[in-house]
């Protein structure tokens, strides 16, 4: 297994290469410059050339993409051209924001989602079936920006019992120290801070997992019922064993191959999602931040933040990968 | 000295903006000319009682205490007040660090005394000299004195060129490298600034806030003026970072999600009431409706703008209270390129102002926060009288159409895809409205769209756009800010008409600068008569409305002063709950 | 065994068609046996069929209106009232059918096609081709769906086309692996087993026996596909990336528009909100549909 982990990280440095290579192709391929994107109105062309010279925009590409992969080697992942914040310390406290953000979703939507596709597919063609149905389909056709909103309308205007925007109390005093509110809290010793903090988080969860909750249902549900069908689950049920064994360990055991799939791509979904979850509930995560960084060609924030999202992609997909192997034996190694 | 200020970074639903103003009485100091200044100044010993929100406007014992939490629609930029240029930026930072002069709280133009206990204008306009404010110290324990002062004066003519090239010296370009000769500090509490030409608007252009004083020590141990702006601490986020003299120290800024500011216990003007709060924390929210949820929820205490349409809600929501800064201070324009067809003849740009039904727009769009212009400044504004718009006449428009003879009335007609302003709160509903008038008459517009920052700002403003929705905020509420600073004076680099517009008048131009350069008021008068007549002729864009800034606060916030120009120092606020 | 691998491969062409159109119109009888299915059936009918009398139905044109008459609750002239432009809502909703419509199928269909041969090239031959597809498509898929939007549609400029492109670009890592995922998994299935003992060619195996197989998740993946296409489009809108012609009555965009008057005019939420879900809901009862009758199993 060992090894099989070590071929994976060794097959992910193409992975990351190509990226890197495809990611600054596309910052250059947009159209506009950053030099003038930072000047704006002031852009006359012998201050748009220094500018250039500055951002080293005038040597050749290849040099250019030399120079940025020499500094991610060196760990230097430059400044926004904006703020001129160090990228790395705006990712230090913009990701575990999104983190938080995107884990609280995924829990939601998975914790959620499996129970509900199990279910329905135990009762499949029944009424809870179709109610299960109509409910994770009405969950994936409303927008993020729409539920979002309207949830901070009804549980925090209208019944004011959850906050509407935020990760924390601002009146609360907590001293960031990782980012982590719901770690630091309790690192702080302040089970109050945690819990509002679970409070802030729960709005905006479901706002995001909403999507993926009805789809993890609705292949869970798929899944089982392939399941069901097939030879050996007939044979187990024709030994006589319980349905819950039959469920457990025949079916649930291969089922779960799909479900883990589309889990692993999901967090790709739930990143992506992020980025309006985070505009609606002002969540101070790095999905928005990332936008803004495209829009003002802030080439060096897109390709490091992209770069990362695609870490954070790569290892999940690793471990759904390694959970695949140990679901399905036959095909393990593959 | 204003253009920047419309570009509040990054806002996505940026209602950034002000609203200057007096309403029914237009207030002649902003414009008061140079050799009339002396009469507003301040005695010293008088100081105290003209200046900051002494006078609470709600009943009540102010009580102490409390965490205040303000929604402002983006992030700050910079932690150095001199390398700002967006509202954003500024409304944080001027609850940190003062300005020699500044404006009374309320006002649109009215200059009062802050650091400077008072100050001289020398016959000729050319020689200022401030009296400074003794007993001042800078959060960080220094005194404040002339030479820390001159030290802030000497920093600004001399900030790097990186800088400049960076674009953050905007305010230090267009006010100080142009204008400021020398300046000395003979004593230890006089500074004497000498100006290379007389200007009317260099005392006004002191209270803004990139112009605040930041303590000298801070300022080197910051590496303020860093050759390389990544080593410079001081503007982006310190220790140290933003040390002033104001109500409130600057503690901590996490990017994208909050600042923090802290009482300043030994303030120096506590004797005009406060500081009361413990803390203020400026959280960035750029969704309107995000915003207006987090202030019904109780979330945030103080919501900087909020959007036209929903005063309403605010205004029946018994736990909350609007903000009505008084008038307006921006003009929102319909704009054309006078270089680009069919914009390039007059008949086309006329027709244009008539197809346009601006009333209903006005009521559509404005929640009754704003009017429709009846000149080139918003109502209220000292000698801009009002001009003959033409009315909404989509037959006399067609009419026009006919006269000018062109028969290609196809472009393109542009507005922001992400933003909105107080003088444009709704740029997409708007442009719809604006097409159907349009292809009413005839007109065959075809709708572009870009985000405002930084392609449309930067498109814009260098004419490429036939059609465009633009506007104004202003930075003090006077004619010359809106009609030569911001859109028609020669102000092209070389000299010339500004790109933006492409708007050649010479004599209009003239009559502008006659009236820059003018002592009495009559002849200001007059002059700014002769350009409001010579542009509204050429029509090179169509005002569409002025508006308020609406802002909302909770029920229990006390104390605070509305300003017209968003200059609102938290120093009174106080929270009754 | 290797000589004649090519003449029949070759052979195996026509008797493949022949089973497959077996295997379809079996298929489409199952279906019609569906009670799920066919109102699924019945929703897109409904909807395709407004899509295409829309100029018909549509009481008044989707533009039209005025200042005046705007955000006006429901009444008997504006059945759905009227939005922030004074149309009449009702009008929108119809007509926007024919853009949802538009955008959603192009874009799903572009995707579908695209994914689905990546992942059949990977899945159906394996090895070295696998690992290079794989590793391509891990590329794509690790880059935020929305922000590979954003960036394609900077990049190629606004417009309805470009946004259907950028929906797709975002699907096409995803069904590319899921369509590899259960071919991997069938490679190792019984029947595919024995197939391949008796030995049948890799192309005959891949078509015949593999791919219907595992065309049902695509199938179940593409139609959910369909509606979340119509909210990507929306939510490009959000940010600001929607159509440069912001009239266009499109349910994504109308929703949108709509957030700001949460409060003052819920029926314009509500309505275009509700056309999405009922289309969502008739995609996705028919790929259920779908999905069940192309199972062969389901002939037991």
């Amino acid at each position: 297994m060992i090894k099989y982990i070590v071929r994976r990280l060794i097959g992910a440095i193409p992975v990351l290469i190509g990226l890197s290579i495809i990611l600054f192709a596309f910052v250059h391929l947009l159209p506009g410059d950053p030099a003038t994107a930072i000047l704006g109105q002031h852009a006359t062309p012998e201050r748009v050339a220094k500018m250039r010279a500055y951002l080293g925009l005038d040597l050749p590409l290849w040099q250019q993409y030399l120079m940025y992969v020499g500094g991610i080697l060196q760990g230097d992942f430059g400044s926004s051209v904006i703020n001129n914040q160090p990228l790395l310390k705006e990712l230090m406290t913009r990701f575990p924001a999104t983190i938080e953000l995107t884990l609280g979703a995924m829990i939601y939507a998975a914790g959620v989602g499996i129970p509900l596709g199990r279910y329905a597919a135990r009762h499949a063609q029944g009424w809870s079936d179709g109610a299960v149905t109509v409910i994770s389909l009405v969950g994936i056709s409303i927008p993020v920006f729409v539920l979002g909103l309207t949830l901070q309308y009804i549980f925090a205007v209208q019944l004011d019992v959850l906050p509407a925007a935020g990760r924390i109390d601002p009146r609360a005093n907590l001293q960031i120290q990782s980012n982590f509110i719901l770690i630091d809290s309790l690192l702080m010793g302040r089970p109050d801070l945690f819990i509002d903090g679970i409070s802030h988080l729960i709005l905006p969860a479901i706002a995001l997992g909403s999507i993926p909750l009805a789809i993890i249902a609705r292949i869970t549900r798929a899944s089982v019922l392939d399941v069901s069908n097939e030879d050996h689950v007939r044979t187990a049920r024709a030994k006589g064993l319980t349905e819950r064994r039959v469920d457990g360990r025949h079916i649930m055991r291969n089922a779960w191959l799909p479900v883990v799939t589309v889990l692993g791509i999901q967090v790709g979904g739930l990143l992506a999602g992020a980025v309006i979850t985070e505009t609606v509930f002002a969540w101070g995560g790095v999905g928005r931040f990332v936008v803004e960084a495209i829009n003002n060609r802030d080439y060096l924030v897109v390709q490091n933040t992209i770069l990362i999202f695609a870490l954070v992609f790569l290892a999940v997909n690793l471990i759904v990968d390694i959970l695949y192997a140990f679901l399905n034996p036959r095909i393990r190694y593959a | 000295m204003v253009r920047y200020r419309l570009l509040a970074a990054g806002a996505i639903v940026a209602i950034v903006a002000a609203a200057c103003g007096q309403g029914a009485s237009p207030a002649p100091a902003t414009q008061a000319p140079a050799s009339e200044a002396p009469a507003t100044q301040a005695p010293a010993s008088e100081a105290p009682a003209t200046q900051a929100p002494a006078e609470t406007p709600v009943a009540g014992t102010p009580k102490e205490g409390g965490t205040f939490v303000v929604a402002i629609p983006g992030d700050l930029n910079r932690t150095d007040p001199a390398l700002v240029d967006d509202a954003n930026s500024t409304y944080v930072l001027s609850q940190v660090l003062e300005t020699l002069v500044t404006l009374k709280p309320g006002t649109g133009g009215e200059i009062v005394p802050a650091l400077a206990e008072s100050w001289s204008i020398s016959p000729d306009g050319l020689q200022y000299t401030f009296k400074i404010r003794q007993g001042v110290k800078f959060h960080d324990g220094t005194d404040l004195d002339a030479a820390a002062v001159k030290t802030n004066f000497d920093r600004w003519m001399t900030i790097p060129q990186a800088y400049v090239d960076l674009g953050y010296t905007y305010y230090i370009d267009t006010v100080i490298t142009p204008a400021v000769k020398s300046v000395e500090a003979p004593d230890p509490t006089t500074v004497v600034v000498t100006l290379n030409d007389a200007n009317s608007a260099f005392l006004i252009q002191m209270t803004l806030t990139p112009f605040a004083i930041s303590s000298p020590k801070a300022l080197v141990d910051g590496d303020a003026s860093a050759p390389d702006f990544a080593n410079n601490k001081y503007a982006t986020g310190g220790p140290p970072a933003a040390v002033g003299t104001g109500p409130f120290t600057f503690k901590s800024w996490v990017p994208g999600t909050e600042v923090v500011l802290v009482k300043n216990p030994g303030y120096w003007n506590a004797a005009a009431g406060g500081p009361y709060l413990d803390q203020v924390t400026f959280k960035p929210i750029t969704d309107s409706t995000a915003t207006l949820n987090a202030i019904q929820a109780g979330e945030v205490d103080l919501v900087q703008a909020i959007s036209p349409v929903d005063l309403a809600t605010v205004q029946s929501d018994a736990n909350l209270q609007a903000i009505d800064r008084g008038g307006s201070c921006n003009v929102g324009l319909l704009a054309m390129q006078s270089s680009k067809p069919p914009f390039d003849n007059l008949k086309i740009r006329q027709a244009v102002a008539a197809a346009v039904n601006r009333q209903a727009l006005v009521d559509a769009f404005f929640g009754g926060a704003g009017v429709v212009p009846t000149t080139w400044s918003p109502p209220g504004t000292a000698y801009a009288k009002d001009v003959a718009f033409p009315a909404y006449d989509p037959e006399a428009a067609k009419q026009l159409i006919a006269e000018s003879g062109v028969t290609d009335l196809s472009f393109d007609f542009w507005y922001p895809s992400d933003v909105t302003r107080a003088y444009m709160p709704d740029p997409k509903g708007e442009f719809e409205a604006i097409l159907r008038d349009l292809e009413a008459v005839g007109f065959k517009p075809n709708p572009k769209t870009a985000p405002w920052r930084p392609d449309y700002l930067a498109a814009e403003s260098t004419g490429e756009y036939p059609m465009w929705l633009i506007g104004w905020n202003c930075d003090w509420l006077g004619i010359d800010n809106f009609l030569y600073t911001a859109w028609f004076g020669y102000r092209g680099d070389p000299y010339g008409p500004n790109p933006e517009f492409s708007y050649k008048n010479d004599a209009a131009n003239q009559a502008m600068l006659d009236a820059l350069k003018a002592t009495d008021p009559a002849g200001q008068e007059a002059a700014w008569g002769t350009a409001l007549d010579l542009v509204t002729a050429d029509m090179p864009a169509l005002p569409i409305a002025s508006a308020k800034t609406p802002g909302a606060a909770a029920a229990y916030v006390k104390g605070l002063i509305p300003s017209p120009t968003l200059l609102e120092i938290f120093q009174g606020v106080w929270l009754d709950k | 065994m290797a000589a004649p691998a090519i003449p029949a491969g070759r052979s195996a062409r026509p008797a493949e068609a022949r089973a497959s159109r077996g295997l379809w119109s079996d298929a489409f009888r199952r279906l019609l046996r569906n009670g799920p299915a066919l109102v699924g059936l019945f929703l897109i009918a409904l909807f395709v069929l407004t899509a295409a009398l829309a100029p018909v139905i549509a009481p008044y044109p989707p533009l039209a209106g005025s200042l005046a008459d705007r955000l006006q609750p429901p009444t008997a002239e504006h059945w759905m009232g009227t939005d922030m432009q004074g149309r009449d809502e009702f009008s929108r909703v119809i007509f926007g059918a024919q853009v949802s419509l538009v955008a959603g199928v192009v874009s799903v269909v572009m995707g579908v096609t695209i994914g689905g041969l990546i992942g059949a090239l990977a899945g159906g031959i394996g090895g070295k081709v696998d690992a290079v597809l794989m590793r391509v498509v891990d590329v794509m898929l690790s880059i935020p769906g929305i922000l590979l939007a954003i960036g394609i549609v900077a990049w190629l400029d606004r417009g309805l086309p470009q946004i259907m492109f950028a929906v797709a670009m975002v699907n096409v890592p995803i069904f590319a692996r899921i369509l590899r995922g259960s071919l991997l998994s069938l490679r190792e299935a019984d029947y595919v087993t024995a197939s391949r003992s008796v030995g049948a060619s890799r192309g005959r195996l891949l078509a015949r026996h593999m791919l219907p197989n595992s065309l049902t998740p695509l199938i179940v993946a593409a139609t959910l596909a369909l509606a979340t296409a119509i909210i990507d489009v929306a939510g490009l809108g959000f940010l600001g990336l929607g159509p440069p012609d912001p009239r266009t009555p499109e349910w994504g965009t109308m929703l949108t528009d709509s957030t700001k008057f949460l409060r003052q005019a819920p029926w314009l939420i509500i309505f275009p909100g509700v056309a999405i879900v009922i289309t969502a809901i008739g995609f996705n009862l028919l790929g259920d549909g779908l999905r069940e009758s192309l199972d062969p199993r389901m002939k037991r």
